[in-house]
């Protein structure tokens, strides 16, 4: 089931969505249906981490950890970017 | 790499 975007979401890849190395850009895209997203290298590692199983908050917090960067700042930057690719059904949230 | 707002990009 779908949920409103809050950091105890699940957020994950739907299906027919999913992460590519675009060699002739030599950047990582995210491909959906009919549709191509341009990633950078930060845009990538939260994608990466989505796994179906952790929370919007404990990816946060984990990439805070692995960056060095705050937690707040990193919580509020993840959740605005996944609220964005779920606006686009590109990522799906479930309730946590 | 240090922590910077992510970008995603549509390509057209």
């Amino acid at each position: 089931m779908t949920a409103t975007a809050n950091t105890a979401c699940i957020p994950v890849l739907p299906r027919g969505v999913r992460l590519h190395h675009d060699r002739v850009r030599k950047v990582e895209v995210l491909l959906g249906p009919e549709r191509t997203l341009m990633l950078d290298g930060i845009g990538h590692a939260i994608l990466s981490e989505l796994d179906g199983r952790r929370s919007m908050a404990t990816i946060s917090g984990d990439l805070a950890a692995r960056f060095g960067a705050p937690v707040d700042q990193v919580s509020r930057d993840v959740e605005t970017f996944l609220t964005d690719l779920a606006d686009k059904r590109l990522v799906d949230m479930i309730d946590g | 790499m240090a922590w910077t707002t992510p970008i995603a990009v549509e390509i057209n």
